[in-house]
């Protein structure tokens, strides 16, 4: 008897089943999907990198073309949202796109190249363009120059500043 | 010389139970741990003994640890849980790198096989007095003397490659064992998947016409290696992301586990709400793991009708899910110290819960009474597959599967940890041990977990999300448990330096119940085969967590010489 009752119940139900890929599926407002860099608010400052944990993000410098690029692979994205959290200029963030299905592998990646930044003094590439231009915005003036330079050759030319201090 | 201890009185709190270990050991108290070290040479099976038997107590589980850089020994932690004292007995046993051989405990503790064979795997501390010293984890072909888990051995190491490896091989002969056959019986395998969980497993059953007379399990096929990863690359509160895949059901139950480990060894207070927002996360955690054996089990019994009503439900969880976390299964909610700032559960969310679960109970209301009280699935769970009291507290095991058997035990209530404080948790506890007291038990679970849903979000507190973590001391242990929706699940750590763990193991609730199916499989007939091993809810991904390599060519020799009817 249950049984039959058990059936009555799932007829009264109807169909539950969605329509899904013929008809569009109703998205949560929160869904974490496939992350995004916007090319026009990063800086390459590698902070995204930094918090990845399955490293689907990385960075490389190439001194040939002198050039910064940072890559996001969605083949080892774990959709966490870590670097949007850790974006100090809100420049990649979790779309609502979930279907990233694709046939070749390059499809799964994004590219963003940066100019590479030289030390005045040295030469040697430290940090992008776009970054030191930010960096130097938010400084006041007399700190401004100091900014420019490379770790090595600020803690150099600042060295005698801080030799008088001691005395 | 005194007497075993018998005739003595009992030790009221924790800090009797200090004095009194002193029989055995140096012990030391530190909030909730009691660790004890330096035990008097041939006292460790009496002392196992008095914690596991006597005192109350059980054995959780085992803990290797390669402290050479520290202090130069290696470490065995045997942890024992004593709800009744509210401590945690972390039994520490120091082996010379030179022989590294310990006691084992498994005479006095079955439960304690796999736990001290994982060691012997993989930080190459032997066991003097094991019943089967052989390979647990690593593969047959693994080279002796390579321990993964010892500090000096490099994570990204290149040694599995074929060539490395068959020179190893070569230079030294690994052990192979061969577990003989109980007299001239038929050999039936089950696995490499399971029929219905469609996660690898290997299971042998020895059958005599249709009866099994033993049966012999053989796990540890997904090993990720997610231990080394997680003490040589990743931060801390990366930590907690790779902790909740350790599992496709019970993630989050997982990562809450790793943060709390952490939390307890750094000092950290987690602030009220987020406790309440892990509770609340847990629990529909849980009633999704439910659902989800229920369906798994009425599917296995043929009811298929109970399989699709069961899953239906399920998938309104799941959508629930999403749409307080923004994904289905992976909450990744959860950092060291509280909650992400997004995953806070704000009032429209808050009422939006409650509406979906009101909805949820009314429908499962409507069918279960009907599913559970048809005489087909009675049939084929009453008195089938029993676990008595006894074989329940040799193999310590654990969650539902306990309770079913007629332990009192949950995590929740005994030991409460995030918002659990603050309510009253109620359990479920059937003597019967069959596995129809298992499906009841989490039946009224769901009933209770909605329940308690309700309550926790009539009382979140209005207070910040997370805590300060900037400072995490070196060389703390650790231990994180959580109700798991199969049990205990217990994380242990010892924290390091440069923001990176020193140690971390997770011990999954499937890890101690599986050693206990193969008694629950003696004396049945073959076709509850797949039911009665169902019926723990075991979950394969979390047992295996820890194994480190896949050797991909590099073989030599076959990995099994037997596996298929009839052997090869």
């Amino acid at each position: 008897m249950n049984r039959i009752k058990v059936l009555l119940e799932n007829l009264r139900r109807g169909v539950v089943t969605e329509q899904y890929p013929f008809k569009p599926i109703r998205v949560p407002e929160r869904l974490r999907g496939k992350p995004v860099i916007d090319p026009d608010k990063c800086a390459g400052c590698g902070a995204c990198v930094n918090a990845c944990p399955p490293n689907a993000l990385t960075m490389r410098d190439d001194k040939h073309s002198s050039m910064r690029f940072i890559v996001l692979f969605i083949g080892r994205c774990i959709y966490c949202g870590k670097c949007e959290e850790a974006c100090p200029f809100g420049a990649i963030r979790l779309t609502r796109e979930f279907e990233l299905a694709a046939e070749n592998r390059e499809d799964l990646y994004q590219v963003v190249g940066l100019r590479l930044y030289h030390c005045p003094l040295c030469g040697e590439p430290f940090t992008t363009v776009r970054l030191i231009k930010r960096v130097v915005e938010a400084l006041p003036e007399e700190q401004r120059a100091a900014a420019t330079l490379c770790p090595r050759c600020r803690e150099s030319v600042t060295a005698h500043y801080r030799s008088y201090a001691r005395r | 010389m005194r007497s075993s201890g018998i005739n003595q009185v009992r030790p009221r709190n924790k800090y009797e139970l200090m004095i009194d270990l002193r029989r055995f050991g140096e012990p030391r108290l530190r909030g909730k741990y009691l660790f004890l070290s330096r035990i008097k040479s041939g006292r460790l099976r009496d002392l196992v003994d008095y914690l596991h038997w006597r005192l109350g107590g059980y054995y959780s589980t085992s803990i290797g640890v390669d402290e050479r850089p520290l202090d130069g020994y290696f470490h065995v932690y045997h942890v024992f849980v004593l709800e009744e004292y509210g401590v945690y007995v972390l039994v520490d046993l120091i082996a010379d790198p030179g022989h590294p051989v310990v006691e084992s405990i498994t005479p006095v503790v079955p439960a304690a096989n796999w736990a001290e064979r994982e060691i012997m795997d993989f930080i190459g501390v032997k066991f003097r007095g094991h019943p089967e010293p052989h390979r647990l984890i690593l593969p047959d072909d693994w080279p002796e003397n390579v321990y993964p888990l010892r500090k000096d051995y490099p994570y990204d190491d290149k040694l599995p490659t074929s060539d490395k490896i068959a020179k190893l091989v070569r230079e030294s002969s690994p052990a192979t064992w061969e577990p003989e056959a109980p007299g001239d019986h038929t050999v039936i395998p089950v696995g490499p998947y399971h029929p219905a969980l469609h996660e690898p497993e290997y299971f042998e059953l020895f059958v005599e016409g249709e009866k099994i007379v033993d049966a012999r399990y053989k796990g540890f096929m997904v090993h990720r290696g997610i231990e080394k990863i997680a003490e040589s690359r990743l931060s801390y509160n990366q930590v907690s992301f790779i902790a909740e895949r350790i599992c496709g059901i019970c993630g989050f139950t997982h990562s809450t586990a790793y943060c709390q480990a952490v939390e307890e060894a750094a000092g950290i207070d987690v602030p009220e709400r987020a406790e309440y927002i892990r509770s609340i996360l847990l629990e529909i955690e849980r009633i999704h793991s439910h659902f989800l054996w229920m369906g798994v089990a009425f599917h296995l019994l043929g009811y298929d009708t109970g399989f699709m009503i069961m899953w239906r439900l399920r998938e309104s969880i799941m959508d629930l899910a999403e749409e307080l976390t923004g994904s289905r299964k992976m909450y990744g909610a959860n950092i060291v110290g509280g909650i992400r700032d997004k995953w806070d559960i704000r009032d429209d969310k808050a009422a939006l819960i409650k509406r979906m679960l009101d909805e949820i109970r009314e429908e499962y209301l409507k069918y279960i009474p009907k599913i559970i009280s048809l005489e087909e699935i009675k049939k084929r769970t009453r008195g089938v597959g029993v676990l008595s009291r006894s074989d329940a507290r040799k193999y310590s095991v654990l969650g539902p599967h306990a309770r079913a058997s007629g332990i009192k035990t949950d995590v929740r209530k005994y030991r409460p940890y995030a918002a659990y404080k603050y309510v009253n948790v109620e359990i479920p506890v059937l003597d019967d041990g069959d596995i129809y007291a298992r499906m009841i038990v989490r039946h009224e679970e769901i009933l209770a977990s909605i329940d308690l849903i309700h309550r926790l979000l009539d009382n979140i507190p209005k207070t910040p999300l997370h805590a300060d973590t900037s400072y995490i001391p070196e060389r703390r242990h650790g231990i994180g448990c959580t109700e798991a929706p199969r049990g205990e699940d217990l994380h242990f750590v010892i924290t390091g330096r440069d923001n990176k763990l020193y140690r971390w193991r997770p011990r999954a609730p499937t890890y101690n119940n599986l050693l206990s199916v193969p008694a629950m499989l003696r004396g049945e007939y073959l076709a509850d085969a797949p039911i009665i091993i169902a019926s723990i809810d075991p979950c394969f991904s979390c047992t295996d967590h820890v194994v480190v390599v896949d050797l991909r060519s590099g073989r030599r020799r076959p990995l099994r010489t037997r596996g298929v009817v009839g052997g090869r």
